[in-house]
């Protein structure tokens, strides 16, 4: 097997290296995914989605970066995450205020007219 | 140089990321969502990626979470009591995201990762002692703006994914239009 030790030690002292944005990117995923599962609100639950959406683009535009010969395709997947994420975004917003107006609520677990 | 750079951004964007998820007024939230995003730009800029960055900043922050607040301020209860948030499952959720966050580290530590082109941080260090060459946000071997060799490949072997997004975009548009603006119709 040729995994490294688990330390993070070296890490701290290392000069930055993709290893450093993974970490971090991970960090941001999953403090977004705590976000998406603990909020009632579905305005707050799309937002700690945007939290994973710029966590996958950290990844994307590192993993392009620190290629043994980096390009530009990295940022290009980003760009196109962007691009879907504002789409989910608006989507998600316009019918969040449909159901205000027509039900008065916001929390996500009151939401269940499709439960019954 | 960078590294303090780095651990400055990833702290700015952790914190700000953990108010986005437990702060209990929403408005906060989206205000601190603002905070985290711009973050995240900046690390664009310390990766090179100038357009990224820029296009993060406006998109995001600039469209994303306005809307965000339009909704809030459009969904405000009517009786005028602020909207608080209520959480639940918060120990599950905890547990949840710790134990991913414990697995993909794990994976990704024991994975072996190549360590990448560090050749640049190395002068980065040294450039401390001769201020005005540091490199510190385009390390970059191959040339420190990448946004011609963007353009490049959305025009060419990238075209139909581009075109692709542009319909997807019309697509949302309408489709929020037609969601949102049905109940004007109807009351008419």
């Amino acid at each position: 097997m040729t995994g490294a030790p688990l330390t993070l030690g070296p890490l701290a002292v290392a000069p930055i290296s993709l290893t450093h944005y993974l970490l971090l990117a991970v960090l941001l995923f999953c403090v977004g995914l705590y976000g998406a599962i603990s909020r009632k609100n579905a305005i707050g639950i799309l937002m700690a989605l945007e939290l994973v959406f710029n966590a996958v683009n950290i990844t994307l535009v590192a993993a392009g970066r620190f290629r043994p010969a980096p390009d530009a395709v990295g940022q290009l997947f980003a760009l196109f995450v962007i691009a879907a994420a504002a789409a989910e975004s608006v989507l998600g917003l316009a019918i969040i205020l449909a159901i205000y107006r027509r039900r008065v609520v916001v929390n996500a677990d009151e939401m269940d007219l499709m439960k019954h | 140089m960078q590294a303090v750079l780095f651990y400055a951004i990833s702290a700015a964007l952790l914190l700000s990321a953990g108010m986005v998820v437990t702060s209990r007024n929403i408005f906060h939230a989206a205000l601190w969502l603002a905070v985290a995003l711009f973050a995240v730009a900046a690390l664009y800029v310390m990766l090179g990626a100038y357009f990224l960055a820029a296009i993060q900043v406006l998109i995001y922050i600039g469209a994303v979470v306005v809307l965000a607040i339009f909704v809030i301020n459009l969904t405000r209860s009517v009786a005028g009591a602020p909207v608080t948030l209520s959480r639940r499952w918060v120990i599950p959720a905890a547990l949840v995201s710790a134990l991913t966050a414990c697995l993909i580290a794990v994976a990704l530590l024991r994975s072996g990762v190549p360590p990448g082109a560090a050749a640049g941080t190395a002068s980065g260090t040294a450039a401390v002692t001769e201020p005005g060459t540091a490199a510190v946000t385009a390390p970059g071997a191959a040339g420190p703006d990448w946004t011609p060799a963007l353009g490049r490949h959305l025009l060419g072997d990238f075209v139909i994914p581009f075109e692709l997004v542009s319909v997807l975009l019309l697509a949302a548009l309408i489709a929020a239009i037609a969601i949102v603006g049905k109940d004007r119709e109807d009351e008419k």
